[in-house]
């Protein structure tokens, strides 16, 4: 996991202006980019009646009433039930995804099979297909099988290396991997299982990483799923808690508390990307993207 | 790392057979190989049965039945097909997803790959910048993103008065149906995250000798990103383009909280597959939104072989880099 | 595995065998889905759309159920009006909707040609629930083709809500008879005097368009089809859209960028008509004075309004209709639901609830207020059928009368639009 950098400007006095230029030009992104952010938690701080359509960054006069609301649970439910829920949905989910489109890739990259190939380009296939397709086919199905209502439509997926996307990366990486470590472990009598598990799937931490931030993150964020499959309040994730404070029949919203949820709700995802974000580059960096 | 790696373009490299191996050893091999690819397969192979090929065709046949959920699909050969040419909404929406993958997806790109070229030069902080900028890709598609970014492009906010000192006034983009895409396309822009950290890792690749060298002869900085960075991050670029273009054929959750669930106003925001959604969620028309999901999978493979062709054109995969 | 600290790993590892579990035993466990445990208890299921608000008085209510008949469990689930529809179609379709509902007029017919409603005459005459006692008109709106297919909770009738302090400063006074050439001159001149439109757009709600026909021998709806011509539509919709021209209704741009607001809260608008009930709802979200007026006449005397009522609904694939029918019994009559729920979801149906609540503040009563005046001017008319399929009809109304006032479809076009997304959606 080297760290190539590329190249500074030659000179000293260069050097300085140079990097007083690189600042100004990141601050002036940064700015735009953080500024809706900063609007976010601006709202949260303002009456449920001045979120929309206020024009304002910040509240004339800031209230906490919109986070004290939270403490109080959303309809008789904790707002510690969700994020529980979206957690074990959101672990549960890299779980899978590490497990299942591991195995797959390594199946694709390093074990010689018939049909491989056929394999791999229905696998890169599935990658182009719009969800939409199977939505109703497979909620008839879950429904059938009397799994609506649970978390097993939502996670067998991911225990299921249908999530093209990371066994590709994965695929991609392991293929990067040397050949001469297989032989030589080949040699001392280790099976496939045991390269996988001993050699490959330790190699291959950054591609593992990459893969469980973007699983966390969207499943985290996961709003269609959970809202077709998940009858009871009380086992609502966090985007689905969200949209308890909506209301289309005649009492108006509580948008403030919806905001301040919503960037609560942020905390977990920010966590988990902070904690693992310097893996990140890595992990995608060796991952074969480029020859 | 000796071997070179090309993208999807052929499949994975096979492994190494052993030159000595006798030809009774090599077949018995062979069916090992055989058994212990299928075995790994197998989530896979049961996932793809179960979840994709299964469904896959139901829909396929579903896209040539008027199907309404409740009563049972009835045969009706390529009426949902004709019937979408016909229909001025499915029209207006591949519009509107053809102008928003076609402005949107080169905007968010070149961004990303502004900003990556920005931190690849290392500086001091330069991991916070990118955590910062990776940020608003974590928030996804959330309501409360709507609720910025409806205030954000409203009459008198941020973004019309800033464009009101440049002379142009608009007034409020979420409520006008000639600017409303374009705060649907800023709102893509702006969660480049995923790009950037994508173009940075290839950013991060390119040897720097080449640089140096080429300094030495005396290329300058526009030159210099044009015979080596370019050519050196094109498999990235690829890469990035191939993924961008597929999801922005898919888009959805931004047009939806965007325009308050509406897709609107007068279908300004009707994106394909929001329309797909309103007719088979909405109005139980599952055999006609098939048809849709159909033609949206065919338009995305098109424009995705299209790519793949292309990119002999303009994407080096160079044999060894280091 | 690769994943970081020892904290991270424990974290893992808990989930992992969690979801082993969960994976492994939902799919046997799950087996006795009717709902009935070894002791005998009966759980229900009882779906609806609403807020939390709404979600808190409707579990006290429940709670006070579960006291009562301790032998059946009811679960519930809610989601926004929208997401409760689409969420619903889903579920009926895939054979499990859920035991109890909240159900509305215009879905009547659609869920019962597609066989999904039970008919609650069988449990009314079986003595498990009572249609006794209900406030004058009511019932009504439950039974169609001879069925009772919903139980009303409590009713509500279109209303003109208007924002007092704009209405005062430029000396309008809505009078009871009023007509429309009275409505339009009034919000010129409440245009010319206070800049404000004076309407937020009315020619695209189809409740309204439903009055004003029937106000002129005709309805919106027929049992199968629309009760009025291509032609009607079109004069409506010319009209209306000359008035945003003039600037006395709301730019339908402003209108977009204000929602999920109401324009009329957002001070972008002087009135609105809706249902009287929603009042609650300016209030809550604008910062001006909110009140109800009379809806305007064509003769200076019939409105044609009438009522409507949000139902309680059985599904006809419930395992359990008897304690279905004991649960909406409760729900409907018991006082102290009644006082728990109050207008939550418009004027109690029944008299045992009304005469139990007795609103506190200023905006309920005087939507009840409201309900009482116009019952006793004698304007209130008997509900005019809605076919399987008006739901889709009148969210098409909305879309397309909105961008027919944007100016980006003619108003010949849009016509012919609706008509043909109403066909569509009737022969669904």
């Amino acid at each position: 996991m080297s760290v190539t950098t590329v190249p500074k400007s030659p000179g000293l006095g260069r050097k300085r202006t140079g990097s007083l230029v690189w600042h100004l030009g990141a601050l002036a992104v940064l700015a735009v980019v953080l500024y809706p952010v900063l609007w976010v938690i601006g709202a949260s701080f303002k009456p449920s009646k001045d979120v929309i359509g206020s024009l304002q960054l910040f509240p004339g006069h800031p209230i906490l009433a919109n986070f004290k609301g939270l403490a109080k649970g959303i309809a008789d439910i904790s707002i510690w039930t969700f994020f529980q829920n979206s957690l074990f949905y959101a672990l549960g989910s890299v779980l899978g995804i590490l497990i299942s489109c591991s195995l797959t890739a390594y199946a694709f990259a390093r074990i010689r099979f018939a049909g491989r190939n056929l394999l791999f380009s229905l696998m890169i296939g599935t990658l182009l297909l719009p969800y939409h397709v199977l939505l109703i086919p497979q909620y008839v199905m879950f429904q059938k099988l009397q799994l609506v209502n649970t978390y097993v439509p939502l996670l067998i997926g991911k225990y299921l290396a249908t999530e093209a996307f990371f066994v590709f990366l994965m695929v991609q990486f392991m293929r990067n991997l040397p050949k001469e470590l297989d032989e030589a472990a080949r040699l001392d009598g280790c099976g496939h299982l045991r390269i996988y598990w001993s050699i490959v799937l330790p190699l291959c931490r950054p591609a593992l990483i990459t893969s469980a931030i973007f699983t966390f993150i969207n499943a985290w964020n996961d709003f269609m799923g959970p809202l077709i499959y998940l009858n009871e309040p009380g086992k609502y994730t966090v985007s689905l808690g969200l949209m308890m404070f909506r209301d289309s029949d005649g009492v108006a919203a509580n948008y403030g508390g919806m905001i301040a949820m919503s960037l609560v709700a942020l905390l977990p995802v920010l966590l988990f990307f902070l904690a693992f974000q310097r893996y990140l580059i890595d992990g995608m960096a060796t991952s074969g993207l480029k020859g | 790392m000796g071997t070179a790696v090309t993208l999807v373009k052929d499949a994975p490299p096979a492994a190494r057979k052993t030159r000595s191996a006798a030809p009774a050893d090599r077949k018995r091999r062979g069916r090992r190989e055989n058994l212990a690819g299928y075995l790994f397969m197998s989530p896979w192979i049961a996932g793809f049965l179960l979840l994709t090929a299964g469904p896959m065709v139901a829909s396929l046949y579903f896209a040539f039945t008027d199907y309404n959920l409740f009563n049972s699909p009835k045969w009706i050969g390529f009426d949902n097909f004709t019937r979408m040419f016909d229909d001025p909404r499915w029209q207006k929406s591949v519009e509107v997803t053809a102008k928003y993958v076609v402005i949107g997806t080169p905007l968010k790109l070149l961004l990303a790959l502004g900003v990556a070229m920005l931190l690849a030069q290392s500086r001091r902080g330069q991991a916070l910048y990118r955590a910062a900028f990776y940020a608003p890709s974590l928030i996804g598609a959330s309501v409360s993103v709507g609720f910025v970014w409806r205030s954000l492009f409203s009459d008198g906010a941020v973004v019309d008065r800033t464009q009101s000192l440049f002379g142009m006034h608009v007034g409020g983009w979420v409520g006008d149906p000639d600017w409303i895409l374009y705060s649907l396309v800023a709102l893509t822009v702006w969660q480049f995250g995923a790009p950037m950290v994508i173009f940075l890792a290839g950013l991060k690749q390119v040897p720097r000798e080449l640089y140096e060298a080429a300094e030495m002869d005396g290329a300058g900085p526009f030159r210099r990103f044009w015979s080596i960075t370019l050519p050196m991050i094109s498999p990235v670029l690829f890469f990035n383009v191939l993924l961008e273009t597929v999801h922005s054929f898919q888009i959805f959750g931004s047009a939806y909280v965007v325009s308050n669930s509406q897709c609107g106003p007068a279908d300004a925001t009707l994106v394909y597959t929001c329309y797909l959604y309103q007719q088979g969620f909405k109005n139980a028309q599952m055999g006609f939104a098939s048809a849709m999901a159909w033609m949206l999978l065919l338009a995305v493979a098109l424009v995705t072989a299209v790519l793949f062709w292309s990119q002999k054109k303009w994407v080096h995969y160079e044999e060894d880099v280091r | 595995m690769g994943t970081g600290t020892n904290v991270e790993r424990r974290t893992v590892l808990k989930v992992a065998g969690v979801s082993a579990v969960t994976l492994g035993l939902t799919a046997t466990g799950c087996g006795g889905s009717d709902g009935t445990s070894a002791d005998g208890t009966v759980t229900i299921r009882y779906s609806w759309w609403g807020a939390e608000e709404r979600a808190k008085k409707i579990n006290q209510s429940i709670a006070l159920f579960e006291k009562k008949y301790p032998k059946i469990k009811v679960k519930t689930d809610f989601q926004d009006y929208p997401s409760f529809w689409e969420k619903f179609q889903t579920q009926a379709a895939g054979g499990n909707p859920p035991d109890v509902f909240q159900n509305a007029v215009g879905f009547l017919r659609k869920y019962d040609k597609r066989g999904i409603l039970l008919d609650l005459k069988t449990q009314i005459d079986a003595g498990n629930l009572s249609l006794d006692h209900f406030r004058p008109g009511v019932t009504s709106v439950g039974q169609v083709d001879g069925k009772q297919l919903g139980i009303p909770v409590g009713s509500n009738t279109m209303a003109l809500v208007i924002d007092k302090k704009v209405y005062e400063k430029a000396g309008v006074d809505p009078t009871a008879g009023w007509t429309w050439d009275e409505y339009f001159k009034a919000l010129k001149t409440i245009y010319d005097k206070t800049e404000v439109p004076g309407d937020t757009g009315y020619f695209s709600i189809m409740y309204l368009y439903d009055l004003y026909l029937r106000q002129n021998g005709k309805a919106f709806f027929t049992k199968d089809g629309l009760g009025f011509e291509e032609s009607d539509l079109t004069e409506w919709w010319t009209d209306g859209y000359s008035r945003v021209k003039a600037g006395i209704v709301t730019s339908p741009k402003v209108v977009a960028q204000d929602t999920p607001k109401s324009s009329l809260s957002a001070g972008h608008g002087a009135s609105e008509f809706t249902w009287d009930n929603f009042t609650v709802r300016y209030t809550a979200e604008g910062s001006s004075t909110y009140g109800l007026a009379p809806i305007p006449t064509t003769d200076g005397k019939d409105t044609g309004q009438y009522l409507a009522s949000l139902m309680l609904s059985g599904s006809a694939r419930t395992k359990h209709p008897k304690e279905v029918a004991q649960f909406i019994n409760f729900m409907v009559h018991d006082p102290a639901v009644g006082k728990i729920m109050g207008y939550d979801r418009g004027i109690l149906a029944t008299t045992d609830q009304y005469d139990a609540f007795k609103p506190t503040d200023t905006v309920q009563k005087e939507i009840a207020q409201y309900e009482v005046d116009t019952a006793k001017a004698g304007v209130l008319g008997t509900i005019t059928p809605h076919p399987s399929g008006a739901d889709t009809a009148e969210s098409a109304f909305l879309r397309i009368g909105g961008d027919m006032a944007l100016g980006k479809t003619k108003v010949a076009d849009a016509v012919k639009q609706f008509f043909s997304e109403a066909q569509a959606a009737f022969s669904a």
